[in-house]
């Protein structure tokens, strides 16, 4: 692109409205990247010329984060999810079978004609719906080698035949007492979207509107109940509620029908014609029924009877968006309280005895970090709401930003008073846009009714909020990275201390918590210290939400109280692994965690019994694996992630994890020897204890616990085998002898490695085969033996 | 203002508010090794070669400011090997060598390229002072040496390799054809006083050594003439008079020759004892075989020495080359001669005795055909020279013209580079993490600044100063992880990124990425 053909208006439009100072340099890059969809030269050198960046720290911080891009994309954008639930169920495959369909050249994610660009992103956070791909603005869920020409032609078909969709995303229409009314709740979750959930609210409000019902369709945050979205909840006032899991837009007149039934001649008649389409629309199908749960189900009864809800208190029936319906609900408080009459040390002391520990990962007490920026000096003070939820695998804090705004917000307002700080910032990760848009939202209806700003509520306690969109990358999860970035320089840590608390913003003291302590702050104020406290095992209190995914039958979001033991959590609340494979080990804490196998299944979920077992509570990704996960492969998976994702500052963290994935790569390959495990576990102690920040630090835990507790597979990788069959330079694919010659495998293999031979045995030929496990999968005869 | 008082290795350190462990180790005369460290830039802790134990954890002491009673370890081998591992993960990524594969397979360390530069230039004096550093008799070496040095040589890889042997045939004697043929420099006189029995190639290059480190040596062989077995090398070879003038050579430094001396008949190992400080065996293959006389314990190879030490049974006494086992090519021989001198060296002055390590390279291995024709620009393009006249070598003109056609291989920081100074003290293994290597890269930029990426170690110094410089464009990093480098904003040259700062960069360079093209 010249100079000549760029939107130089829009440039200098960018800059008056975002600003021209050195912070000012990542949000002018998401402007840039979102106006020309990569960041040419010469708009890069326009910015330089125009505000106070400097050459340096714009190629610096461009080439740091992720989400920018250097080179032009193709007209459609394909993002592979490669997270840990991903990953563990074949996202490698996808990308794959993808980059053939698109015909993207193996030296390039872009094809010749610029039609497609694929990329891998760290976690698009929709694990249950593993593998997860996102074409443009559009995540679909359960992504496989085989229905990926389905999906990217579904896809273009629905683009070719609407626009865009009417937004579900406008304010919270004020209902406060909506739940005296009938109403149909949609999960309007990222997870539930990605399954389709906005089509079906807006069939829905359709139906409801045909009818002439008086049913509100309400959006709701996140049920929790991911694997069985889109997942609707009808409620009628005095009745049991029940769900509805897997719904089609198609459905929803029928259903409609099913527990409003309309009175009156007139509108009977429309209806019973709405009713025969359907039939006509859904041929034989069964009817809405075999969707529906009751509240009593057995099923729904395990996924929530051992969950405590405070993080996410009114999961799926609050609409995220609904000020009024928040503040009908005790909303705001807990902050008017705190503002009413509560001195900052007060509101600390509620916090210490309620033993709050921070849920961003390393579980530090927050009444400490509180205390520490309330004793600085000056009343130039930041509070900063961690929401770079980086852990493949997490999907925590985007659900309760996503579901319950207010509450954050909240959260981070006592926070704000406690500190003595007047500025609060939500640092968001850019792929959570739906997170951004609703915290946005919140903020705006709020400063409309003067609640935040010049005076908090109406006391006299000025505070402003604002939003800073991460813009690609885990190591911002760091404290001193995240300051960085905020300061849009490149996320590199520092060693503290000086701990941010004493100097961090600006050299300011500044307090900084995640999305979920902050979430849980407002029910520890309304409802006492010791209640909380209550809650728990001794020293980890209160309950923790997961984010439960990967080989489970009832993947979700959860929240259970502390001291709930890793066993109930899979086998009772996700219902165990698929049918037939057997319960191996649960990934915990992401890339700075651990695998813990079965056996220790019985370990408490807290913060010390964790770490005794060589995990890490983390933010609360907790992926289940089976026995067909090789345990080898998830250490050579996470330390990929962690080279990556390394600032690249510190030699340990730098050099010492693309020196361990060396050799977990040696050893997937089959060609390491004994020296190399010895090296692999003495190199592994030496960069976690030599790095410089929390990620370097814990970037061995993956390999260090699977060593631990599977050193028999990294033995057995030595000698050339993969017990758990993934590792595709060690295994081999052969048809055995119940092949019945049916030809469903030669034709859908992607690479004509099985010549068609119909009615007779078929033949795999390895020197071609990719080991893309799609004949095993198409298989009707179980006939593709692994090896 | 009140000082803060902390404790480094058990000694008790007091620094004012704000200063550093590293500090503290500086001021008490612990040499704490840094890479990134530069007191404008502020702490920088990116090597992180720098750590020291405090509370149980590492930390880097260049960031580290002290606190009222803070107990740090830093001299212990936990301390020790974190600091070499962080050496050795920088090495696995750093592409280049320190030292050239010619010196690295010299077995006297001869800086062949230094020599060959110091010939290509003219400067053939200091081409003289550079091969008198390493050998004892260079025109000897110069026509009888097996020349492993060539084997390496990665011309070889373009055409032929340089005639390096041939090219320091032709230095030595430009100067033993002076009047008065150059003297290495000697160490002032130590007193002490060692016998060398045995003036073969062994004996010799002990002598030699020991004479440079300021001790008296006295020389004893059995014929009348000095030179052992090189006295039976055939004319042609090896002209005698080149032979005596290296001998002469070694008087005029200092050794004193008796000659027609056999020890056990006139003398005896007691005397010997008695009347030197130390005592070296050198008696060649053919004096071992009196092994009765000596007074040493041998075997059927010959005398028992220990390997490291070359020490003999009796305290004191030492041996090398032939008379301990029979050595084949005369580099090796006197190899051993001068390794021997270095133990001798070490018992004269009370220190533990033992030979020092090979000096440390970091070896980058074959280079690729792109890497090979980077290597080859520059470097006289003609094949390789043979002498017109084989009795008498290398004229001028050949000479130099043979010496241009090196490649130089070695780093122009060798032997001024920080990162190989603290390998070599923490003995740091380059080939610990093996792996694919970079590419080398080399970009040589008009106004003398050279830059090679693969030697860049990423500790931010440039990238720093050219902020504080506020150079227009500067240095930054571009990328994350492992994939970082440094370069100059929008596909600039480094030098457009240091217009203002570029001699400072290279000066604190703390390895050879960054250098100025000598002129």
């Amino acid at each position: 692109m010249s100079t000549a053909d760029l939107d130089l208006p829009f440039i200098d439009e960018a800059v008056a409205r975002i600003g021209r100072g050195p912070e000012a340099l990542i949000p002018i890059l998401q402007a840039l990247q979102d106006r020309f969809g990569y960041l040419p030269q010469e708009a890069l050198q326009h910015v330089c010329e125009n505000t106070e960046i400097t050459p340096a720290a714009i190629e610096g911080v461009s080439t740091f984060y992720d989400m920018f891009r250097h080179k032009p994309v193709g007209e459609t954008m394909v993002r592979v999810c490669r997270g840990t639930a991903c990953h563990v169920s074949g996202a490698g495959r996808v990308e794959d079978a993808l980059r053939r369909h698109l015909h993207i050249p193996a030296d390039n994610d872009t094809d010749p004609e610029r039609k497609f660009t694929v990329e891998s992103v760290a976690c698009l956070g929709c694990c249950t719906l593993a593998p997860v791909i996102k074409i443009n603005e559009t995540t679909l869920g359960h992504a496989s080698a085989e229905n990926i020409p389905e999906m990217v032609r579904a896809y273009e078909d629905s683009r070719n035949a609407s626009g865009a969709a009417p937004s579900t995303e406008l304010p919270g229409e004020g209902n406060a007492d909506a739940h005296e009314k009938p109403a149909i709740h949609v999960g309007l979750g990222s997870c539930c979207i990605a399954k389709g959930s906005d089509r079906l609210f807006q069939a829905l409000q359709e139906a409801v509107k045909k009818s002439g019902m008086a049913v509100e369709v309400k959006r709701v945050g996140c049920v929790g109940i991911c694997h069985r979205t889109p997942m609707i909840e009808v409620m009628i006032p005095g009745k049991l509620s029940t769900y509805y899991a897997d719904l089609t837009p198609a459905e929803a007149p029928a259903l409609v029908q099913r527990h409003f039934p309309a009175q009156g001649i007139f509108t009977r008649a429309s209806r019973l014609w709405t009713r025969a389409l359907d039939t006509l629309l859904m041929e034989s199908e069964p009817g809405v029924e075999r969707n529906a749960m009751s509240e009593r189900d057995p099923t729904v009864n395990a996924f929530l009877g051992k969950q405590v809800h405070i993080a996410t208190e009114h999961f799926g029936t609050l609409d995220p968006l609904d000020l009024d319906a928040y503040l009908a609900r005790a909303g705001f408080t807990a902050l008017r309280r705190v503002l009413d009459g509560l001195q900052p040390e007060q509101v600390i002391d509620t916090v210490e005895k309620a033993g709050l520990r921070g849920r961003g990962g390393a579980g530090f007490p927050s009444a400490i970090k509180w205390r520490i920026i309330h004793q600085q000096p000056g009343d130039e003070k930041f509070v900063v709401c961690n929401g770079d939820e980086g852990d493949p695998g997490a999907f925590m804090d985007r659900m309760i930003l996503e579901s319950f705004p207010f509450r954050v917000i909240e959260g981070l307002a006592i926070a704000a008073v406690a500190a003595g700080a007047h500025e609060g910032i939500f640092y968001i990760r850019h792929e959570y846009p739906l997170a951004v848009k609703r915290v946005r939202a919140a903020i705006t209806q709020l400063e409309k009714r003067g609640w935040i700003g010049s005076k908090l509520l109406d006391s006299g306690y000025p505070l402003k909020l604002s939003i800073m969109e991460g813009a690609g990358a885990f190591v911002c999860g760091e404290e001193t990275a995240l300051i960085a970035s905020i300061e849009g320089k490149r996320g590199m840590p520092k060693l503290r201390p000086p701990f941010p608390a004493v100097e961090g913003l600006w050299g300011r003291p500044t307090l900084i918590n995640n999305v979920e302590t902050l979430a849980l702050v407002p029910w520890i104020m309304r409802n006492g210290a010791e209640k909380f406290a209550a809650i728990g095992t001794a020293k980890s209190k209160g309950t923790k939400v997961f984010a439960l995914a990967g080989h489970v039958r009832r993947g979700g979001l959860i929240e259970v109280p502390m001291g709930t033991t890793l066993r109930e959590i899979v086998e009772e609340i996700g219902g165990g692994v698929p049918e037939g494979r057997t319960f191996k080990a649960v990934q915990i804490g992401g890339p700075s965690g651990g695998c813990i196998p079965s056996r220790l299944a019985d370990t408490s979920v807290d913060y010390e019994s964790l770490g005794g077992v060589g995990a890490i509570m983390g933010s609360g990704g907790l992926v289940v694996l089976d026995n067909t996960t090789c345990m080898v492969d998830m250490a050579r998976y996470f330390l990929q992630f962690t080279q990556e994702q390394s600032c690249g500052k510190c030699t340990f963290c730098r050099v010492g994890t693309r020196r361990m994935l060396d050799i977990l790569e040696r050893l997937c390959a089959g060609k390491a020897e004994k020296k190399h495990l010895e090296e692999l576990e003495r190199l592994a102690r030496q960069v976690g204890a030599g790095s410089l920040c929390g990620l370097g630090k814990t970037a061995p835990n993956p390999v260090l616990t699977t060593l631990r507790y599977y050193r028999d597979e990294y033995e057995a990788h030595l000698r050339g085998e993969c017990p758990a069959g993934k590792c595709s330079a060690l295994i081999t694919y052969r048809v055995t002898a119940d092949c019945t010659g049916c030809t469903i495998c030669a034709q859908r293999c992607p690479v004509d490695a099985i010549p068609l031979t119909p009615y007779r045995r078929h033949v795999i030929n390895m020197d071609i085969c990719t080991r893309c496990d799609t004949c095993r999968q198409v298989c009707p005869h179980n006939a593709i033996e692994v090896k | 203002m009140s000082t803060i008082d902390i404790t480094l290795d058990g000694q008790e350190v007091a620094l004012q508010p704000g200063q550093t462990v590293l500090d503290a180790a500086r001021q008490i005369g612990i040499d704490i090794p840094t890479l990134c460290h530069l007191e404008r830039c502020g702490p920088l802790t990116s090597c992180l070669v720098c750590l020291v134990k405090i509370n149980g954890k590492l930390v880097p002491s260049c960031a580290t400011k002290a606190t009222p009673g803070m107990v740090v370890e830093s001299e212990t081998e936990e301390v020790h090997e974190a600091r070499r591992t962080a050496l050795e993960l920088l090495f696995s990524d750093h592409v280049g060598d320190c030292l050239s594969p010619c010196q690295r397979l010299c077995p006297l360390q001869l800086n062949i390229p230094v020599m060959l530069r110091q010939i290509q230039e003219g400067q053939l004096n200091d081409a003289v002072a550079t091969v008198r550093q390493s050998l004892a008799l260079p025109g000897t070496l110069g026509r009888l040496c097996n020349h492993p040095c060539e084997q390496g040589c990665r011309r070889g890889a373009a055409d032929d390799p340089a005639d390096i042997r041939g090219v320091e045939r032709f230095i030595a004697d430009h100067d033993l054809r002076l009047a008065s043929p150059q003297l290495p420099p000697c160490k002032s006189s130590t007193g002490k006083s060692v016998a060398i029995v045995g003036a073969g190639p062994a004996g010799l290059a002990a002598a030699y050594e020991l004479t440079r480190q300021g001790h008296g040596v006295t020389l004893f062989d059995r014929h009348d003439l000095a030179g052992g077995s090189l006295r039976d090398v055939a004319e042609t070879e090896l002209p005698r008079e080149v032979l005596d003038a290296e001998i002469v050579q070694l008087q005029r430094l200092g050794v004193e020759m008796l000659l027609n001396v056999e020890l056990g008949n006139r003398v005896t190992l007691q005397d010997l004892q008695r009347d030197y400080n130390a005592v070296l065996l050198t008696v060649g293959e053919k004096g071992k075989a009196e092994d009765g006389k000596l007074g040493v314990a041998t075997s059927p190879a010959g005398i028992k020495t220990d390997a490291a030490t070359a020490q003999t049974s009796v305290c004191g006494v030492f041996a090398a080359g032939a008379a301990v086992k029979s050595v084949k090519h005369l580099v090796r021989a006197m190899t051993e001669g001068k390794g021997a001198a270095e133990c001798v060296h070490r018992f004269l002055i009370g220190e533990p005795v033992g030979r020092s390590g090979k000096p440390f390279s970091s070896i980058m291995g074959k280079l690729d055909t792109a890497e090979l024709k980077l290597f080859l620009k520059g470097a006289n393009s003609e094949a390789r020279h043979t002498p017109c006249d084989a009795c008498a070598g290398f004229s001028d003109r050949e000479a130099t013209s043979e010496a241009a056609r090196c490649l130089h291989c070695d780093c122009r920081s060798a032997g001024n580079c920080a990162f190989q100074h603290y390998a070599q003290v923490y003995d740091a293994d380059p080939s610990r993490f093996r792996a694919a290597r970079q590419p080398f890269e080399q970009l040589v930029q008009p106004g003398g600044v050279i830059f090679e990426p693969g030697k860049c170690i990423l500790c931010g110094i440039c990238v720093k100063l050219t902020e504080q410089a506020s150079e227009p464009l500067g240095l930054t990093f571009i990328g994350r992880g492992f994939n970082v480098r440094i370069a100059t904003p929008f596909n600039r040259t480094i030098e457009e990124g240091l217009q203002k700062v570029a001699a400072e960069c290279v000066k604190y360079c703390p390895t050879g990425a960054l250098e100025m093209k000598k002129s």
